[in-house]
């Protein structure tokens, strides 16, 4: 296949169509990354000097009295890992129950799960809001996490039972013929075998969460809990600085772990969100 | 254990999270969306309150004169609740003193009981500014004292001297809370702007999905199918990126790009082109910057479905075409694109409601300006309600804007469970204990 298709064709006029949508794109991706480390004189593309003063944010408070980056990021990590071992250990469970278990309103379900996975949970997001308030949990962190959890789960279910529907019958027959029940099949014989599924719901999810915007703006918006995507806004849309410079660093020590789960897991990552997430 | 308990103790986690965030925030948008809730009235049931500012709205309504100064200042009354609080400024003597000579009395104005005041001749008041201020304790007025019920609130307006059939005017003015109400609807109705809205989310929905989720999805999807591996792994990923990074710093370099002391202005200034904020300079540079936006992250959505469907063609229809001399555009048009169909539809199916209820980038790049020019229908909702500028979040409202989106949410994922194999997936399973 891939001998026929490059034969004899001149891929140049392909490649320089691409090039041309792409460039942008580029010009952006390369200076994300030089601004960071260069001084540009003010009204020119070109940098003329090296500087680490971009990243003078790692050793003190970003504005005066505001938090360090480095507690921002635990409020991230704790945010965003929660979030992934919540939504998988959840969809771990109930994909298993629709994927395989012989249980009554299982088509029901199963209806319902597509219905969700489809529907746009951002529209709830006023409803949220004020049931959160009712529930004392408006404003920490769990309840973020919380809600960011219920809105995942659709879709890690979907994922989780997809990995599921692939395993062989023959591995969960034989273990009910040798007399165990489904319970102690689904734990030493099935779950094997879903690991890769479990561990890139787990990179999806944490990745999810890291990224998680509106949810902290509108659910948790006091200074306390604050993570990195609502705070790196508020400094992008406070007014008194416009240092771009500043900005590109901060995020890209926060896109860091992103980057990096994206260079390790790039195959995994391109399926699950072919998988059809949104957005 | 039998296999259905397992089943539904599987799935108990994954119901209650979503009854309490899926079903109930459905229900309750509806019945939001049938109040005046806002950042005044609070969230749950209020109290009664008559201040200054209610007596203003109830002249506008036509509560006599008397009646208003009543309420203001329903005189002086001589008992244990403004003895006790002379005693604690006067001492207890004084206390004594008034309460034997003048308890229960009550007295129309702070001059006649300061005149009996003065009369008592009791060393504590010689001076007058010391008289009024004992006087002013015994002052009895329906301002500003918090009601729990409204009869509470009807026995101190009794109490006060005020004509029965003013109550109920009253105490509906009084109330703090939130209340029923239709007026959201109509206002969704009458104002112009809700027109506006809706347009703005169709264009920015409509343009979006063809020219980049769908249009430059297929362009990347076929584009890279044919080139040699490693270069279009290049291009894969350049148009995967957007995707997977943050949307804060996503639309961060978008903002460098595009604001006036940036990229595409200095880039542009050598050739004598002014200095503008390209994103915000007018209307429809705010309309292509957040059609680019959201439209080089769909492109990815596009990109992947279309590129996996592209490589699930059977190769012996390709090689076919290519024997059959057929040139890479007709290859394109007759075999590829007609296997597309499936995926356009899903795509197309699956964005336009995300499209629809998505304000993620709008908000982070204009803010839905110049104006309201690129203001959403999401947006409205999520303004109105929890993010205005005037700072009275108007939750009722916002939840009959966003009602709009549920219904509609709700309607085309319904239709959607069509676009699915469903049969496929109720497979039964295989094992029967």
């Amino acid at each position: 296949m891939q001998k026929y298709r490059g034969h004899h064709v001149r891929h140049w006029p392909l490649i320089a169509v691409l090039v041309a949508l792409s460039a942008p794109l580029v010009v952006m991706y390369v200076y994300q990354i030089i601004d960071t480390v260069t001084t540009t004189p003010a009204g020119s593309i070109i940098p003329d000097g090296l500087t680490l003063h971009h990243w003078r944010f790692l050793t003190g408070p970003l504005s005066d009295g505001g938090p360090t980056i480095w507690s921002l990021a635990g409020n991230t990590l704790v945010f965003a890992s929660c979030t992934a071992l919540v939504v998988t250990s959840v969809s771990l469970t109930a994909a298993y129950a629709l994927s395989r278990l012989n249980m009554p309103g299982r088509g029901f379900f199963l209806g319902g799960l597509i219905v969700l996975h489809a529907f746009p949970t951002v529209t709830l997001i006023v409803a949220v809001f004020l049931i959160l308030q009712y529930m004392g949990l408006y404003d920490t962190l769990t309840g973020v996490i919380l809600v960011k959890v219920a809105f995942e789960l659709p879709f890690g279910i979907w994922i989780m039972k997809g990995f599921y529907d692939s395993v062989p019958w023959e591995i969960e027959m034989a273990g009910v013929t040798d007399g165990a029940d489904r319970f102690t099949v689904w734990r030493l014989l099935v779950l094997p075998q879903v690991q890769p599924g479990l561990a890139a719901l787990l990179i999806f999810s944490f990745l999810s969460g890291w990224s998680e915007f509106i949810l902290p703006l509108v659910l948790a918006p006091a200074n306390a809990p604050q993570v990195l995507a609502t705070y790196l806004a508020g400094i992008i849309a406070d007014d008194r600085f416009a240092d771009f410079s500043l900005f590109k660093a901060v995020s890209i020590f926060y896109a860091l772990p992103v980057l990096v789960i994206y260079l390790i897991f790039q195959k995994k990552l391109m399926n699950i969100y072919g998988g059809g997430t949104k957005g | 254990m039998r296999q259905d308990r397992i089943g539904f103790l599987f799935l108990t986690p994954a119901l209650i999270a979503v009854v309490i965030f899926y079903l109930l925030p459905v229900v309750m948008t509806a019945v939001f969306a049938f109040t005046n809730m806002s950042t005044a009235t609070g969230i749950r049931g209020g109290g009664y309150l008559v201040t200054e500012q209610t007596l203003r709205d109830l002249s506008g309504h036509g509560l006599t004169g008397a009646t208003l100064s009543q309420l203001a200042d329903a005189g002086y009354e001589v008992d244990t609740e403004g003895l006790a609080a002379l005693a604690a400024t006067f001492g207890d003597r004084l206390a004594g003193h008034i309460e034997a000579e003048l308890g229960g009395e009550s007295f129309a104005t702070s001059r006649e009981l300061e005149r009996a005041l003065r009369d008592l001749r009791a060393p504590e008041l010689r001076i007058t500014r010391d008289r009024k201020q004992a006087a002013s304790l015994f002052q009895r007025s329906v301002l500003n004292i918090r009601h729990d019920t409204a009869d509470a609130l009807r026995d101190e307006l009794t109490g006060a001297g005020i004509p029965g059939g003013d109550h109920d005017m009253i105490i509906e003015a009084a109330y703090t809370g939130w209340s029923w109400t239709m007026r959201n609807f109509e206002l969704l109705l009458s104002l112009p702007s809700t027109a506006r809205y809706a347009l703005n989310t169709l264009i920015y929905v409509a343009l979006t999905l063809v020219l980049f989720n769908v249009g430059l999805g297929l362009l990347l999807a076929i584009a890279t199918f044919y080139l040699p591996k490693p270069s279009a792994a290049v291009f894969r990923a350049i148009w995967f990126m957007p995707r997977i990074l943050p949307p804060v710093l996503y639309v961060l370099m978008w903002k460098w790009l595009m604001w006036d002391n940036g990229f595409l202005a200095s880039a542009l200034a050598p050739f004598g082109v002014e200095r503008i904020n390209w994103m915000l300079h007018s209307e429809y540079h705010a309309w292509v910057a957040i059609i680019l936006i959201n439209g080089v992250v769909g492109a990815s959505f596009g990109m992947i479905i279309f590129a996996s469907a592209i490589k699930a063609i059977p190769q012996t229809l390709l090689m076919a075409a290519e024997v059959d001399g057929a040139t890479r555009w007709q290859q394109v048009r007759y075999v590829i694109l007609p296997q597309m169909r499936w995926p356009i539809l899903f795509v197309t199916a699956y964005q336009t409601l995300s499209l629809l209820a998505s304000f993620e980038y709008i908000l982070l790049s204009t803010g839905g300006g110049p104006g309201s020019a690129t203001e959403v229908w999401a947006m409205a909702a999520f303004r109105t309600a929890l993010n205005n500028y005037g700072g009275n979040l108007q939750y009722g409202m916002g939840a009959t804007f966003a009602l709009v989106l549920v219904i509609i949410g709700t309607v085309l994922s319904l239709l959607y469970l069509r676009f699915f194999n469903f049969q496929a997936l109720l497979a039964k399973p295989r094992i029967e204990r």
